[in-house]
């Protein structure tokens, strides 16, 4: 109850200025916008922002930095149903099924669900972190090293779900993926790895500019050679809201995405983006049609932006009750935090209510403010995808190349983008799926070094694994599902198959 | 169009000399390591928050993240020697070369000044059984590899500051690296490991409130923030030169004299900004002053002390 109370002073409080709001919406907007080019991640346009809540009250400058997190999320999601680039990690599932939805013209409706899922599932997250951050961060604390390993194997299991037509070639791409991981220096042994005495390759492959290359060039190079052949797709922009009934079937799915974004971003370690692919496969592998999962199910939009605006929230709960930030962008907030003069930790629910449920009233404010702005915005965003496409490809190409560039100011990473997308391009050619990279990207170092950790903490005994609950839960998870989105694997395949053998003996009864 | 390039070529040459007082007159950079957010990267921010001020321009800090610091620090060392960058140098710059892990060290920059040194903290969480350091120590030495030890990486200070306190006293720790000081202090706090090694500061605010116990510190003095907290010495097991992180500015080689003194004594006034000072007190990281002279041969010195510990720990490359 006390909670509560805290919550609605807290309100007061930032209504009580006149500008508080005007930072929101601009923190939402500016959010946005960073948050759809590719390249400029919420946790670089936080880090930018920074610099400039220095000379504002501290609860007005966090309004700000909280509006860009909020909205940068929610942004990557625009670029990636729009031009398949996804603008931050966090967006890469959404173009499984945003893409197709916009090709079909149906972009406005796309960004409207992404909209409404991140409403949803960001307020799921806002409320969860106001009202039970003490309790959810105690369990996030019960993760360790086996807890980590067990989780990152449950999360490579989401192959099965975005691996497209071939199980195998998915396989192949994950495994490639789990490769690339392991240049660099490895943080456990302090040793190089396949890095050929070359300072750049010493940092491994830098994760947004490989994000860019698999996604961002390669569908440039797709554009440059179907340019003269194929017309470009007219997006019916009219149409922005969904039709309620189509809102209310995706409630459901909404809710559940958010409140597991939520729980996942409040672990510590875990970002949005693993959010997204959990909230997706999830929502694959209970869809009444999971078939048209990847060629534009509305299911397959909603689920991810619900998991990843959710996981704003839950990222927080850890930074602020622990002083251990839950993914990168909170990081950069704990860092302002600080220069502010309120060290984040224990204490700080102790100390500092003052600036603690301003923070929360100011989270669940900015899921209205990015509600509306996104609708709004809607209409606009899909009008661009209206651009003549040769005008439009040059200009992903640059931002592109700019965004490899500006996240660590490295032309060897515009080269490493180039170089990947060249290869993904081809890969496309040959039907392999890019998706399973990315999340071997993200989820293999988790896997190996906590996989090595846990190793070294039971000095070699692997049952570590299986005699922690946790451990032992995620990885009887991990079976159920890989064999479950197996068998629907395999049905679909049956279903697709069938179809297209109607279709070949319509063909012939015609032709005869 | 000859001419007029002659002509320009012969203003250049003339307004060369002129620079040198303008200096600076454009915003310098500050070349960070180490992500947004971090330790290094916060202190960074902090550093330069007025530095218009003091130095007349803003100083924009960019972080060139990657390789343990190998990225950014290459980076500085190899950016335009026109004194419009200015490199964050740290604790690894002492150990690329003994690990083999890079070519560069503290002698391919101009060196400006030391911004801080930490020392090494060794902390349980508080519903450990030990109390003292004496008690860990004693049930290491019993119990070798018994006692897991949490570290934010291997190579860095905190983990080569307690490596060499386990040499030195006997006492066999089971080291397990993580990446970073936030997922070091999620582990301890969680009982995942039984002690950790942390730069002091890092686990201030858990201390404060009470979440974990400071054992001991490497260092040969008290810490001020801590005044609680015994030194190694106090604790019964000394060591002589203890590992200490820092972190210091430096140019890249080359740049004008004139302009090296302009950065020298602007950051310097940062340094001393009473809201720097007040910034840092309130993060408990203890402020060091060297200047140039001091700043070369602390650093000679450390990569005396490291050599044999990083030797005792396996990762000396010769």
């Amino acid at each position: 109850m006390d909670s509560l109370i805290n919550l609605l002073d807290a309100f007061q409080i930032i209504f009580s200025n006149p500008y508080s709001l005007m930072y929101i919406l601009i923190g939402v907007a500016a959010g946005i916008i960073v948050g759809c080019l590719p390249g400029l991640t919420a946790t670089m346009g936080v880090a930018l922002l920074v610099p400039f809540t220095f000379s504002l009250p501290p609860v007005q400058g966090l309004l700000l930095l909280l509006g860009i997190f909020t909205g940068g999320i929610y942004g990557g999601s625009i670029s990636g149903i729009l031009i398949r680039t996804p603008g931050t990690p966090a967006a890469a599932a959404t173009l499984l099924d945003g893409y197709p939805l916009s090709q079909r013209g149906e972009a406005g409706k796309a960004i409207g669900i992404a909209t409404i899922a991140s409403f949803i599932g960001g307020s799921i997250g806002a409320l969860i972190m106001s009202f039970l951050a003490p309790e959810i961060a105690q369990f996030g604390l019960r993760f360790g090293p086996p807890e980590f390993f067990a989780l990152a194997i449950f999360g490579l299991t989401m192959i099965i779900s975005i691996s497209g037509v071939s199980l195998l070639k998915g396989a192949i791409a994950a495994l490639f993926g789990l490769l690339l991981t392991t240049i660099g220096l490895d943080p456990l042994s302090g040793v190089a790895r396949f890095s050929f005495g070359s300072d750049d390759l010493l940092g491994g492959i830098t994760f947004i500019p490989a994000l860019i290359g698999l996604f961002g060039f390669a569908q440039v190079f797709h554009n440059i050679e179907k340019m003269q052949i194929v017309p470009q797709v007219k997006s019916k922009v009219g149409k922005i809201l969904p039709s309620l009934k189509e809102i209310r079937s995706l409630l459901p799915t909404m809710f559940k995405s958010g409140g597991m974004g939520a729980m996942t971003g409040s672990v510590p370690g875990l970002g949005a983006d693993v959010a997204a692919f959990i909230a997706y496969a999830e929502a694959k592998r209970t869809a009444k049609k999971p078939e048209e999962f990847g060629k534009g199910a509305l299911e397959g939009v909603a689920a991810p932006e619900a998991a990843n605006n959710g996981a704003t929230g839950g990222a927080m709960i850890p930074m602020l009750t622990l002083g251990i930030p839950g993914d990168a962008v909170t990081a950069v907030l704990l860092g302002a935090l600080t220069i502010h003069g309120f060290q984040p930790g224990p204490l700080l629910f102790v100390n500092h209510l003052d600036i603690v449920y301003p923070i929360f009233a100011g989270m669940i404010l900015c899921q209205l403010v990015l509600l509306i702005v996104g609708l709004a915005g809607a209409r606009l965003f899909a009008r661009l995808i209206n651009i003549d496409t040769r005008i439009l490809t040059a200009v992903i190409f640059l931002l592109c190349i700019v965004g490899s560039y500006s996240i660590r100011f490295s032309f060897f990473d515009v080269g490493l983008g180039l170089t990947i997308g060249v290869l993904a391009y081809f890969m496309g050619k040959a039907q392999f799926p890019v998706s399973p990279i990315l999340l071997a990207l993200i989820l293999g170092p988790m896997a190996e070094q906590n996989m090595r950790r846990s190793l070294m903490l039971s000095r070699d005994d692997p049952t570590i694994f299986f005699t922690r609950p946790i451990s032992a839960i995620f990885l009887f998870l991990a079976v159920f599902m890989a064999i479950t989105s197996y068998i629907r694997f395999k049905q679909l395949r049956k279903i697709e198959q069938r179809v297209a053998d109607d279709a070949a003996v319509e063909n012939e009864s015609n032709n005869g | 169009m000859k001419k007029f390039v002659c002509l320009l070529a012969v203003l250049f040459i003339f307004a060369a000399p002129a620079s040198a007082q303008d200096f600076p007159n454009k915003d310098i950079t500050l070349i960070v390591p180490w992500s947004a957010g971090g330790g290094t990267d916060t202190i960074a921010r902090a550093l330069v928050k007025n530095a218009e001020e003091h130095i007349g321009v803003n100083v924009n800090v960019v972080n060139q993240t990657g390789g343990g610091g190998v990225v950014g620090m290459t980076a500085a060392k190899l950016a335009r020697a026109d004194g419009y960058s200015v490199g964050m140098i740290t604790f690894g710059l002492s150990t690329y070369k003994l690990m083999g892990l890079s070519d560069i060290s503290y002698r391919d920059y101009e060196l400006i000044q030391l911004l801080n040194q930490s020392s090494a903290a060794i902390s349980v969480r508080s519903k450990s059984e030990w109390t003292t350091l004496g008690e860990l120590i004693e049930f290491a030495q019993a119990n070798p590899g018994e006692v897991s030890l949490g570290h934010t990486g291997a190579g860095g200070a905190w983990h080569l500051s307690a490596a060499s306190l386990g040499v030195l006293h006997d006492a066999e720790f089971n080291f397990i690296p993580f990446d970073g000081g936030a997922p070091t202090r999620a582990a301890m706090l969680g009982g995942h490991v039984d002690a950790v090694a942390t730069g002091i500061d890092e686990v201030k605010q858990l201390y404060d409130a009470g979440e974990v116990r400071i054992l001991a510190v490497n260092a040969l003095e008290r810490h001020p923030a801590f005044p609680d907290v015994p030194t190694l010495e106090e604790a019964g097991y000394k060591i002589d030169a203890p590992v200490l992180d820092w972190r210091g500015l430096a140019l890249p080689q080359g740049v004008p004299e004139d302009r090296v003194a302009i950065i020298e004594e602007g950051f310097k006034k940062m340094f001393e900004d009473p809201e720097f000072v007040a910034f840092t007190e309130e993060v408990g990281l203890a402020l060091v002053y060297e200047d140039a002279e001091g700043y070369e041969s602390f650093l000679a010195n450390m990569e005396e002390v490291l050599a044999p510990t990083l030797d005792a720990v396996g990762l000396l490359k010769e």
